[in-house]
């Protein structure tokens, strides 16, 4: 898994059936540097190369929500409880958002250790 | 595999319901020299590792076998978890 932020969607005609319906977000993933200098070893820097991630979305995310995405079976896993009757779980995705975060509690914010 | 340092925790109630109950630790993955390499990832975690711990994490169906045994743990949401707190390495 990874956390990331949804930067924007993607839409498509022609696809194959059992993506039929499944919303599709774009999701940029944080980098050690975009997160706030006091965690160890932010400070030193780095540009955000990953790709963005397109990955299938049944929580109802939008633009600008930081997110959890799992890749592969997990992803499926993820998305099966929300499909239609019919359709099954075997559909071409390897990644989808598994939860919309609430909160991030990073080291030094309360102190090191438990 | 990957070996990280742990930096934090996320929370989320909005979440697929096979996420519910879990423990969620935010990674960051170390290089060839130890170092930080700027990636960042999310695992599962049931070894109650904190903040600063050096872990493993493994990823795909060796996650899910951190979670309950194989074969038989498909249903489970898991592509990342702890798989153990490193004490040392070289």
């Amino acid at each position: 898994m990874f956390l990331g932020r949804v930067t924007g969607s993607v839409w498509s005609t022609v696809k194959w059936p059992a993506a039929k319906g499944l919303k599709l977000l774009l999701v940029r993933p944080y980098r050690l540097a975009d997160l706030p200098p006091t965690v160890a070893g932010a400070a030193a820097g780095g540009e955000s190369l990953d790709d963005l991630v397109v990955c299938a979305d049944v929580l109802d995310a939008g633009p600008g929500d930081d997110v959890l995405v799992a890749f592969g079976h997990a992803a499926r896993v993820a998305i099966a409880g929300a499909l239609a009757p019919g359709q099954t779980p075997d559909a071409p995705i390897d990644a989808a958002v598994v939860a919309v975060v609430d909160r991030v509690e990073l080291e030094g914010e309360r102190g090191p250790g438990r | 595999m990957i070996r990280g340092t742990i930096i934090g925790s996320v929370w989320a109630t909005r979440q697929a319901a096979g996420l519910a109950g879990r423990k969620l630790v935010l990674v960051a993955a170390r290089d060839a020299e130890g170092r930080a390499s700027g990636r960042v990832v999310v695992a599962i975690d049931t070894l109650d590792a904190g903040a600063g711990d050096d872990v493993t994490v493994a990823f795909g169906s060796g996650a899910r076998n951190v979670l309950a045994p194989g074969p038989d743990n498909r249903a489970l949401l898991c592509d990342a978890a702890v798989a153990a707190i490193v004490e040392g390495a070289g």
